[in-house]
């Protein structure tokens, strides 16, 4: 089933919003709480250090064991791991202008038109960096943790040695926005602004360039490593996003497995364009006698 | 030898279903399966996506070169499909879904090389 599908579901449960969500469990709603009740993604990170009583410093000798190769374990078309069903739309609650860009795209998708910037061969960028597909790496040292994404060699970098984000006067959209952190025990919590704008996936939200994140990761078994995500970002959103985001690390025993770096572009049969109508279209492969297009 | 058989999946084999690497499959036609016979031409393993590259001879001898579009490597590493599984010459009936303007390019579903062996390459999404 294609997203073309998929959308027109999504559309069918836009007009059906009673049966669109199931109500969150408990534990879901007390984040979803924590997260109005501070208002702000600086507000709730803040909250947290306050209640780690300022965090604590890793050393070499106690820095956690994040080894391995990871990938999410839900699947890739929803941000948010509770929405598995394709009639049921977003978990976000959208401001009304994001709610209308949402229906555009969805109309878009099920007739067939569609483009990822991610065909031009940019960077997911976070927020979306935590839910795309692929093999991920988790790399902790005393003063930096980080986070690689095999997809497009996209690597967050965490700064836990104490520092600030830059000023605002100073600040600038970029890929991954800009990311600092504390330990409180084995968790790590991150609060990252200073993001481009960009969607949570394919047939998900868009976020603006005001989206700012908080994180709690948790390492909860040897195979297991649990999230819980905050976005906050007012023009978008009517309140805090909470989501769980969980990764789980793959068997490679015969270490096979190994991340790469990527050039999306070295392959002349995966280039796709921008047709006229928006939609996506390979370009002229290179095993086709002549021009194809 | 080209044919072409109609199909719905299922809502299960959706969720299952991957996400393409860097963009969107609405190029491909889900609705339709192309399956072909003939010998491979290349294997493209290359990031984000890998080309497997099939000739196929008509009734009069003419070959045609279809494109099979999977993953990249490590995804395919995952399904326990290496580079060297399809060297050139190597006997192959490849079944996908095909290009809706008629290009002979499929997104790649399922392969069985003349030895028997079947390869899935969407295989590789499976969490183990």
């Amino acid at each position: 089933m294609t997203l073309r599908t998929l959308a027109a579901l999504a559309l069918t449960a836009l007009s059906l919003t009673a049966t669109a969500q199931t109500a969150p469990s408990a534990e879901k709603q007390r984040m979803i709480d924590l997260g109005i009740e501070h208002g702000t993604a600086r507000a709730l990170y803040d909250h947290f250090k306050q209640e780690a009583r300022g965090g604590q410093a890793l050393t070499w000798r106690t820095v956690p064991d994040w080894t391995g190769i990871w990938t999410r374990e839900a699947s890739p078309l929803f941000w948010d791991p509770d929405q598995t069903s394709p009639t049921a739309l977003p978990t976000a609650k959208l401001t009304p202008e994001h709610q209308r860009l949402l229906k555009d795209k969805l109309d878009k998708v099920a007739k067939g038109i569609e483009f990822d910037p991610l065909s031009n061969c940019e960077p997911a960028g976070m927020p979306r960096w935590l839910v795309e597909p692929f093999l991920k790496e988790f790399i902790v040292t005393p003063q930096q943790v980080y986070l690689v994404n095999e997809m497009q060699n996209e690597m967050r970098r965490v700064y836990t040695d104490g520092r600030d984000h830059p000023s605002a006067a100073d600040a600038y959209p970029l890929w991954e926005g800009d990311s600092i952190g504390f330990w409180n025990g084995d968790k790590l919590i991150i609060h990252t602004s200073q993001m481009r704008a960009g969607q949570y996936q394919r047939i998900q939200p868009f976020y603006t360039e005001q989206v700012e994140t908080v994180e709690i990761w948790q390492k909860t078994d040897p195979t297991t490593m649990v999230v819980d995500v905050w976005s906050f970002d007012p023009p978008a959103l009517a309140e805090p996003w909470y989501t769980r985001q969980v990764y789980k690390q793959l068997s490679n025993d015969d270490k096979t497995l190994r991340i790469r770096y990527w050039n999306c572009g070295e392959n002349q049969n995966n280039t796709v364009e921008k047709t006229a109508t928006g939609t996506s279209d390979f370009s002229n492969f290179t095993f086709t006698q002549e021009d194809d297009k | 030898m080209t044919r072409v058989l109609s199909g719905v999946l299922g809502l299960a084999a959706m969720l299952a279903a991957p996400a393409f690497a860097h963009h969107s499959a609405v190029m491909f036609d889900d609705q339709k399966e192309v399956t072909v016979t003939g010998t491979v031409k290349e294997f493209q393993y290359t990031n984000p996506h890998s080309w497997l590259l099939v000739d196929v001879k008509d009734d009069k001898g003419n070959v045609t070169t279809w494109g099979f579009e999977a993953e990249g490597p490590s995804t395919l590493t995952r399904a326990g499909i290496r580079r060297s599984d399809f060297a050139p010459g190597t006997a192959i009936t490849i079944t996908g879904n095909p290009m809706k303007d008629g290009r002979p390019a499929a997104a790649w579903v399922r392969a069985t090389r003349g030895d028997g062996k079947q390869f899935d390459p969407r295989a590789g999404f499976a969490i183990k």
